[in-house]
């Protein structure tokens, strides 16, 4: 059997950037237990935090780029220990170390990231095109909230849909917003998790000049990724605000009676938590109210819901990363609804949406099964 | 805590105290502080809130690491409390507040109304029958339906039905009332409504207990979903005799036979985000009881536990893990695993679980068994609220580790798990400690409130003929299932003598007991046959009932048909059920020939001798010296304080030395007790009441003779020197305890140590010493933390084989974690590996790393070991000169490892602390009191009862040969040289016969098992049935 010693230095960069939460750990393997990519194929979290803790890891494996930060075994641990945060360390000293470890996908999204603001390749001056015609007008300091898009629905034709679905809710609601349009960066939260820390703050503290310049105190985000890191990391680097996510809204505005819904969407509607929305931020109640408003909707949760959902795979930076056919979370979900029925997978997350429009292209099932926003289903009843 | 206090232990001193004290929850732990306290001489007031007393303990199947029957080890607990005079059993009753202080506390107790008269209520159970309403069965964990007038559970007591007011139609919406009219002693009354009670008491003891954890909570278990997951405590009700399925286990989605079953363990403990951080204690010693029955109820079984440290720390904890290990298709997995989901078809449930660091297995399960913890009842904290009583953070009694059973209140003590997770042994001994430490400061009211139990006039049947009742009792179904019990009635009624014969469900439930009380009186019956358990269970039960019904006691004949008949020839029904009546015909026969027999009284000596000077024989003599008792302290060094000399702080961070130096002046400063150092023992004799010990003190070794009516055995333990890892040939190799005191006198090397490297279980459960020190991992964590506080920089890693910080000593393990300590598990077949390098400057520790799978080589200026805890060497000669037993691992043995955890098998001599096992310092001050308060009931007592059926010598025949002399284990018969005949010692004499086998003159007569009688079984054995 081999002989090894703890690696000090290795060790220390490990905590510096981030990933002492290893020290709490005492291997009982509920991660691993939990995380879903064992549905798939083998993957052992509790392993690579026992690396960590002697600094024994090994920066060629491909595994440090599995997770997807969907939080299972953060919620699980019996020690608290912050899993995700080990996993983001060691994914910031691989960068840092060997930048071309990281998977190709992964550069080229960061290489966006930094020239244009979004990781999709996209021009920052074509952000704002998805507001075309919706008489959305740009953030004044009067306005109420600043509605924050998300990078997906800017420059993802599909989902630009889902942005201007909400536009309407709003504008029918009469909440008065705008955006920032080509002001805008992307939130940085994946790349964040992708382990790039620089790439994140720079992108942070340009949205933060921007909203902080144009007097924003509430963000409404679509995307439950923008909420947690404008929540969670931005008042840290100065940019403190009030963040809601569309479901809080439109939960919020239906309640209120301020939305009236004038048509039926007679579906079965199977709505699955989005990582982050459900999770991480415990948001499991307000989505569903807002389904369940909609006249005629059936509603139907999944297999495993609530804090037990499986993830999309989409988090943690992987909705850039390649995910070989057969180990695709998103498929597995897909699946699950048509069997249980549904005419629509609804869901409120962007990455979300993307995944399952995949598998549902991929399984052909594309015209049997539906992927939807909650915002474009009120939006079909209003 | 008590710092600031006035000292608990004083007695009162205005007005005279109230000699009454009351138990809040009258589970295990409430019922013995109730039993010690009322046998000492105090009025006790037992409330609970539950309709009957009995608390977890009733609902448990079997106990560890016995295995006995729960109830059928609690019961007759229960007939004494309810049969004691001195005992007022208040159930549906809640506190609602104590006012007053200590020696005076008026108590409001609100009663809730059971709808039901227990005057005259007999809990015979027709208007059940009648009742409409199906409830959720509690006492079966919710598994199965009861009516809502109902009896809590066979054995309850009182056995008095009782009305659920939230279901029942009549209270709800005024209809029905079908039960009223069924009763034909008009029992049950509507009307009734709740009662207020104005209590006065000396003292109050808090033992409310608490609830198991709720998994619906986390939903990662799928308790709620699937069918086949159930709760530890559901699985106890599965296996019961008394539970839904009669004891044959079934699985809840369909009834079919599981094969397989899977237990998860730390279900609601040791988990933050379940929000209960601490370790329940007793879990894993259940789940392994649960794996053990398991097997005789369905042999075939496979089962898997899996665990994250299996924790069995207790008395014959580790000897009970091994043979749960041993047992074919059983497995111990290290892993938490979760719950993936379940077979549509089967319902099967698939738990999926890392091995090691490479693989992950899933497995499917017809069963799981989720080992829920411990946690504390809102009840609780809204009881502490009321009573100004303060908890900690989880919930559970803020006392300290030095003043175990002490709360914030003056007067007001706590025991149990309301103190934290602990199991029956020590939630009793607790319990033990608090009834010493409540009646205490009550001494001088002693006595002033208690009543004698009165029996009518005994009957003199001399020259009547036999008039026999038999009791066929089914024992639940432990022998109804093997032996057909009518048939044996019967077949008894036709025997000779025999003027009645009926079977019972319970023959020693309450209810029973009455019957026969009144059947021996309206039948004239002159003797009683009970054909049922062993008569180590309830003979003086039922000797208690002769004695109600004016039959002298002794009158009566048990034969067991349960461990001699039922439970070993089970499966051959036809050819029990004869052996049964074989044995009803024999014991019939010698019943007819049985005479009265008395107990002769005698005086006792109201002094004890507690043999060693530790932390618990000094907190026992002072308990016993501050109840008006004279004490002997006899220690065998020149100095007091034993194992504790050499400990500085406990876990909690208490301050040991300040601890026991004034518990030392207070041994040394009070007038009632006598310090005899340098002593040790040179004879000892005598019985309880009366021992006779001549000592040996001092340099001189003068002989000193002392009379004592009980003996304390506190003569602790020692450290074991380790063989291994280099100790005792590198100074650099320490011991716990060494490097506690290094730590202490802030030593340079100490201050300057940059690695650290802690090996635990050094001599402990191997297979020298098959058993766990209990107390070193606590000193690991205690100690690192100490070392963290010296330097954080410190490495200090801690390889463990199971890491066993019991109970809230959890959180200092994660403490320890939070703080950078590495914990490595290695498995006792790959022992770490110490070395020396560098001309012995610095030490290698070689350990494999489990999930690693690779050798991890650790460098370390001091490795400490954690040195098992072993028993002095003297124990075996102080065995044999007290005549005490001794357990396999060299420790004393106790009369009951459950319910009698303080007590010898032989009548008036204790034991507490180390010499009884491993535990840590306020372990051995509950134990010191708690041997206390059991001293106190023979002390309290003026005179004492010898055995009745002892043996009797016939003058004539005896030749003064002294050959029973020798042989005579309790020194209890000689030869007089007055009379030159043999004399027997009717207080000594147990009855054991050895000396009437050994006669050559046949002069010696065992009364009630004499030659004619033991002769009667035989020859009605050989006659025909």
């Amino acid at each position: 059997m081999e002989t090894v010693e703890p690696f000090e230095e290795a060790i220390d960069l490990i905590k510096d950037a981030g990933g002492d939460a290893f020290k709490l750990c005492f291997q009982c393997g509920l991660c691993t237990a939990s995380c879903p990519w064992n549905t798939v194929r083998t993957f052992m979290p509790h392993r690579m935090i026992c690396e960590s803790r002697y600094g024994l890891v090994d920066l060629e494996d491909e595994s440090w780029w599995q997770c997807t930060t969907c939080n299972q075994c953060v919620d699980r641990c019996p020690r608290g220990v912050a899993i995700t945060d080990v996993l983001g360390a060691v994914r910031n000293i691989l960068l840092n170390f060997e930048y071309r470890m990281a998977p190709v996908s992964l550069r080229s999204a960061m290489g966006s990231l930094s020239g244009e603001g979004n990781p999709w390749g996209g021009e920052r001056k074509d952000r704002s095109a998805w507001t075309k015609d919706t008489g959305i007008t740009p953030f004044e300091s009067s306005h109420e909230a600043l509605y924050f898009s998300c990078c997906v629905p800017a420059y993802d034709t599909r989902l630009g849909n889902v942005a201007r679905a909400t536009g309407r809710i709003l504008q029918k609601a009469g909440v008065s917003f705008g955006t920032l349009g080509n002001l805008e960066s992307c939130c940085g939260e994946s790349v964040r998790k992708a382990g790039n820390r620089e790439v994140f703050e720079s992108l942070a503290k340009k949205n933060i000049e921007a909203f902080k310049k144009a007097e924003v105190k509430e963000i409404i985000t679509t995307s439950p990724h923008c909420y947690t890191t404008f929540k969670n990391d931005y008042p840290e680097l100065g940019g403190i605000f009030e963040v809601r996510h569309v479901t809080q809204v439109l939960d919020r505005l239906i309640g209120q009676g301020e939305i009236a819904f004038t048509k039926e969407v007679k579906k079965k509607v199977v709505y699955h938590d989005p990582c982050y929305l459900g999770r991480h931020n415990g948001i499991y109640d307000a989505p569903r109210r807002v389904l369940e408003s909609i006249p005629g909707l059936q509603l139907m949760d999944e297999l495993n819901a609530r804090e037990n959902t499986l993830c999309c795979g989409g988090g943690g930076g992987r909705i850039w990363m390649e995910t070989l056919k057969g180990e695709r979370f998103s498929d597995i979900l897909v699946a699950q609804a048509a069997q249980q029925g549904a005419d629509i997978l609804a869901t409120a997350c962007p990455y979300c949406i993307l995944n399952f429009k995949d598998s549902v292209a991929t399984a052909e099932m594309d015209g049997n099964l539906e992927i939807m926003d909650v915002s474009e289903l009120v939006e079909m009843a209003l | 805590m008590s710092e600031n206090q006035p000292d608990n232990r004083m007695p009162c001193a205005a007005e005279k105290p109230i000699g009454a004290v009351m138990v809040v929850g009258a589970g295990v732990s409430g019922i013995q502080a109730a039993l010690d306290a009322a046998n000492s001489g105090f009025k006790v007031y037992l409330v609970d809130k539950a309709a009957s007393i009995g608390g977890k303990m009733s609902q448990l199947d079997k106990t560890f690491p016995t295995n006995d029957c729960s109830m059928c080890i609690l019961s007759p607990k229960f007939l004494e409390c309810a049969t004691n005079p001195n005992i007022s059993i208040l159930t549906d009753s809640e506190v609602d507040a104590v006012h007053g202080e200590a020696g005076n506390f008026t108590v409001d107790l609100v009663q809730q109304p059971r709808y039901v008269d227990s005057d005259k209520c007999t809990g015979c159970g027709v208007c059940a029958e009648y009742c409409p309403v199906g409830i959720t069965d509690e006492y079966n964990a919710g598994l199965s339906k009861v009516k809502c007038i109902h009896l809590p559970f066979p054995q309850a007591v009182p056995a008095v039905s009782v009305v659920d007011p939230s279901q029942c139609l009549f209270l709800q919406r005024t209809e029905c009332q079908i039960c009223v009219p069924t009763c034909n002693v008009r029992a049950i009354d509507f009307h009734q409504q709740t009662k207020k009670h104005e209590i006065q008491v000396g003292s109050v003891i808090l033992a409310p207990g608490y609830d198991v954890f709720d998994p619906s909570e986390q939903s990662q278990y799928g308790y709620d979903r699937y069918r086949n997951v159930v709760t530890s405590l559901e699985y106890e009700r599965l296996l019961s005799a008394s539970g839904p399925n009669g004891g044959v286990l079934r699985r809840p989605s369909d009834g079919a036979t599981p094969l397989k079953i899977a237990w998860i363990q730390c279900v609601g403990s040791r988990d933050v985000a379940a929000g209960n951080p601490y370790c329940s204690s007793v879990c894993c010693m259940v789940a392994m009881k649960q794996v053990i029955l398991s097997k005789e109820h369905i042999p075939p079984l496979e089962m898997v536990i899996l665990h994250n440290d299996v924790r069995a720390f207790g008395k014959g904890f580790e000897r009970y893990y091994e043979r749960a290990k041993a047992l074919d298709g059983v497995r111990f997995e290290w892993a938490k695993p979760s719950v993936v989901g379940e077979d549509p078809e089967t319902h099967a449930v698939t738990l999926r679980y890392r091995l090691d660091g490479t693989r992950v297995r899933e497995e499917a399960f017809d069963l799981v068994v989720l080992s829920v913890g411990l946690s504390s009842p809102p009840g609780n904290r809204a009881l502490a609220d009321r009573l100004g009583i303060s908890l900690g953070e989880e919930g559970f009694c803020g006392t300290s580790a030095l003043h175990p059973m002490e709360t914030n209140r003056s007067g007001i003590y706590a025991c149990g798990v309301f103190c934290g997770p602990m199991d029956i042994p020590d939630s009793v001994t607790m319990a033990g400690g608090a009834a010493a430490m409540a009646t205490e400061r009550l001494g001088r009211s002693r006595g002033s409130l208690v009543s004698e139990k009165s029996y009518p006039e005994e009957r003199d049947i001399r020259g009547e003929p036999p008039r026999v009742g038999v009791f066929v009792c089914h024992c639940g179904t432990n022998i109804v299932k093997s032996v057909a019990v009518s048939d044996v009635v019967a077949y008894a009624e036709t025997l000779g003598g025999v003027v009645h014969a009926q079977e019972d469900t319970f023959s020693c439930s309450i209810d029973s007991i009455k019957r026969m009380v009144r059947t021996i009186k309206e039948k004239d019956l002159n003797r009683v046959v009970v054909a049922a358990c062993t008569p180590r269970t309830h003979e003086p039960v039922f000797q208690d009932a002769l004695r109600q019904a004016g039959l002298n006691p002794f009158l009566f004949e048990m034969t067991n048909i349960r461990e001699h008949c039922a439970w070993v020839h089970m499966g051959d029904k036809k050819r029990a059920t004869q052996k049964a009546g074989d044995l009803v015909r024999m014991a019939t026969a010698k019943a007819g020939m049985l005479t009265p027999l008395s107990r002769r009284p005698y005086a006792i000596q109201h002094a004890a001798l507690v043999i060693g000077g530790g932390i618990s024989g000094m907190v026992c003599a002072l308990s016993l010296a501050n109840q008006g008792i004279k004490v002997h302290l006899l220690e065998r060094k020149n100095v007091l304080g034993g194992m504790a000399g050499r400990l500085r702080y406990t876990v909690e961070g208490d301050d040991v030395q300040a601890y026991l130096k004034r518990l030392i002046e207070r041994v040394y400063h009070h007038l009632l007790v006598q310090v005899h150092m340098g002593s040790e023992i040179k004879d000892f004799s005598g019985y309880v009441g009366n021992f006779r010990t001549t000592l040996l003190t001092g340099a001189q070794k003068v002989s000193v003779e002392i009379q004592h009516g009980v003996t304390v055995v506190a003569t602790g333990a020692q450290e074991f020197k380790p063989h291994e890892y280099l100790y005792g040939n590198n100074n650099q190799v320490l011991t716990h305890l060494e490097l506690e005191e290094e730590i202490h006198a802030e030593n340079d090397r100490i201050k300057e140590c940059r690695s650290l490297v802690m090996i635990q279980c050094v001599g402990s459960r191997d297979d020298e010493r098959p058993y766990c020190s209990r107390v070193c991992c606590g000193q690991a964590v205690k100690n690192a933390l100490k070392l963290k506080e010296i330097n954080p920089e410190m490495k200090i890693y801690v390889l463990y084989r199971d890491m066993r910080t019991y109970g809230l000593m959890e959180n200092a393990y994660r403490d320890a974690a939070d703080q950078g300590v590495t914990f490595i598990r290695y498995h006792e077949t790959d022992k770490p590996e110490v070395t020396a390098k560098g001309g012995g400057k610095t030490l290698q520790v070689l350990v494999t790393e489990p999930t690693l799978g690779k050798k991890l080589m650790l460098e370390a200026d001091l490795v400490s070991l954690a040195a098992a805890t072993v028993p002095p060497e003297n124990n075996h000669s102080l065995s044999q000169a007290l005549k005490i037993p001794l357990n396999a691992d060299g420790f004393f043995m106790e009369a009951h490892m459950k319910l009698r955890p303080v007590d010898f098998p032989t009548d008036g001599i204790f034991m507490c602390g180390l010499a009884h096992n491993p535990k840590r310092i306020s372990e051995s001050v509950a134990q010191g009191y708690a041997a206390a308060s059991r001293a106190m009931t023979v002390l309290s007592q003026e005179e004492m009862r010898g055995e009745g059926a002892i043996c009797r010598v016939n003058a004539q025949r005896c030749t003064g040969c002294s050959v029973c002399e020798e042989v005579c284990p309790f020194h209890a018969v000689a030869v007089s040289p007055e009379s030159g005949v043999a004399e027997v010692n009717s207080a000594l004499c147990k009855g054991c016969g050895l000396c009437a086998a050994s006669c050559r003159s046949s002069a010696l007569d065992v009364m009630g098992n004499n030659e004619e009688q033991v002769f009667s079984l035989l020859l009605a054995l050989s006659a025909n049935s």
